[in-house]
């Protein structure tokens, strides 16, 4: 063992000034690589014509609509406008069900006999799929923007309350102690200790929601969901249009990864202790 | 001799049981006839084997807990629940970590509802205090045992309670750091005259650090020792003549007390 020991550092361990750098380069390279192989398979599948282009179309078929729609629009709205108006439902719907979740967590949490009284109903709103009741809201609210919105709000809401009760409900109690001792009334401690503690596991909570409308929106946009990425697939599968069906897959994928990843930035922005304590 | 003023702290017959778990109406006594009166600017430190109720006194007074038996008070009020009257410091540091070191030790000042500049300017000097000035800025996760406990010393002190409680603060850090934040804690009472209690299991710390020394028997906890020492205000307590017996007669009160 020893005796390798000279060759290995320069071997194993790259140069002080590229060690930050290097895995970066590599964990790049490795995805991109993973990504390329994938597409050259999907081209080489579709080449062979093992299936007709319209149960397989090949990847120069899907850009060239990625290019089209962007450019002369697909349903009467470019492909920016349809992800554009997606994204927006999926912000306002999971916004709003964060909001109405931390608040309805924070009161199961806290007070005992609404946990009795909510607990099951939000559990319950919790287990149905969100195609299940798309269908009443519509007979509530019609086919405009509001029963999407709805819909996702109703989606998200759940987590959000589950992780904040979850949360609330393990707070240290000698954090809320030593609080008192430093002067704080009962009615400072939601706001000043409860609600700060519970952003870690609250921030989950959200992310879970925000998966949850996203996978939602698609459903909620089966309805009169053009302009909106969904209905663009929707209509797309109507006419046959395979090539803007995955083209729409895609980019829901991809800009689902992207809402991800700055949920996880905030995440680290808004509760950096995780973990830590 | 004249009339002493009211004392800093009062407790007469008091007894605190506890409720066991899963058996109705069944209790646990942790303490017991506790006569007990501190006069202001004393460092009472009770010691006594595991079990032996140390920390539910502390908590009773801090006002956690309302005791089973007996009274309460503080500056001849009873206690009704913890108050910025008395600071408390934790065996585990309580800071809060969504706030800075700064936001920790200036909780106390906001609540009291001090202006911005007064609660930086007295948040500094007590992190001064504690040799913590530079750290105001950090996260209380980036930082040592030592330091967090005397970040969690500035914050029970600046909101200036009458009274510290300080719970085994030193039982988690290691014998060196400990010894150095004893000795921190022992000027710090010399520089601020606050009246302290505080909780260990260590003999030769309550020798070191208490004017005045109870010891209490195992469960339920009862006073088996109550005495008054010097040595604190001594230069440096642990080399006084007197050090060693002290520590040896504590130390068989408490191993007489866990029988």
């Amino acid at each position: 063992m020893s005796v390798l020991a000279p060759d290995r550092p320069s071997a194993e361990a790259p140069a002080p000034e590229s060690g930050g750098i290097a895995p970066a380069v590599r964990s790049f390279g490795l995805r991109a690589l993973s990504v390329g192989g994938f597409l050259l398979v999907w081209w080489a599948v579709a080449r062979a014509e093992v299936w007709p282009p319209v149960i397989l179309p090949g990847p120069g078929a899907v850009w060239d609509q990625a290019v089209a729609t962007s450019t002369q629009g697909y349903s009467g709205h470019t492909l920016q406008e349809h992800l554009g108006v997606s994204l927006r439902r999926i912000l306002v719907g999971s916004v709003l069900g964060t909001v109405g979740g931390v608040l309805l967590g924070l009161v199961i949490g806290l007070v005992p006999v609404a946990r009795a009284v909510l607990g099951p109903f939000v559990t319950f709103v919790r287990t149905l799929p969100p195609l299940a009741y798309l269908s009443l809201l519509v007979i509530w609210f019609g086919i405009g923007e509001e029963p999407k919105i709805w819909l996702l709000v109703i989606a998200s809401l759940p987590p959000v309350a589950v992780a904040t009760a979850d949360a609330v409900r393990g707070v240290a109690p000698d954090h809320l102690n030593a609080a008192r001792s430093l002067g704080a009334r009962p009615w400072h401690l939601p706001v000043w200790i409860v609600l700060p503690h519970s952003l870690p596991e609250i921030m989950t909570g959200v992310r879970i929601a925000v998966g949850v409308a996203y996978t939602s929106v698609v459903a909620a946009e089966t309805v009169n969901g053009v302009p909106g990425i969904g209905g663009m697939i929707r209509e797309a599968q109507r006419y046959n249009q395979t090539d803007v069906v995955i083209l729409g897959l895609i980019v829901i994928g991809l800009s689902g990864l992207l809402l991800d990843w700055l949920l996880q930035t905030l995440d680290r922005t808004v509760a950096p202790w995780r973990g830590r304590e | 001799m004249p009339h002493a003023p009211e004392p800093a702290l009062e407790l007469t017959g008091v007894g605190h049981d506890y409720r066991r778990d899963g058996r109705r109406g069944a209790t646990v006594p942790a303490l017991d006839g506790i006569d007990l009166s501190l006069d202001a600017g004393e460092h009472l430190v009770v010691v006594g084997p595991s079990g032996s109720g140390k920390s539910t006194l502390l908590r009773l007074v801090a006002g956690f807990h309302r005791p089973t038996r007996g009274t309460v008070s503080v500056n001849g009020r009873p206690v009704r629940g913890p108050g910025p009257d008395r600071g408390v410091v934790f065996q585990r540091p309580t800071l809060f970590p969504w706030m800075t070191v700064r936001g920790n030790v200036e909780f106390g000042l906001r609540m009291a509802g001090l202006a911005r500049a007064e609660r930086r300017a007295l948040a500094e000097h007590q992190l001064a205090l504690v040799g913590l000035a530079d750290a105001a800025h950090l996260r209380t996760y980036e930082l040592s045992g030592g330091m967090r406990q005397r970040v969690a010393i500035a914050r029970a002190l600046a909101p200036d309670p009458g009274i510290v409680l300080m719970d085994e603060p030193f039982g988690a850090l290691d014998a060196l750091t400990r010894e150095r934040m004893q000795e921190e804690v022992r000027s710090l009472w010399l520089l601020t005259g606050k009246t302290l209690l505080s909780i260990t299991h260590d003999v030769g710390e309550a020798v070191r650090l208490g004017t005045r020394i109870v010891v209490l028997s195992a469960r339920p906890g009862r006073i088996v020792l109550d005495e008054v020492s010097d040595l604190p205000r001594a230069g440096e307590p642990g080399t006084h003549p007197d050090f060693t017996a002290t520590r040896d007669r504590i130390a068989h009160a408490v191993r007489a007390a866990a029988r």
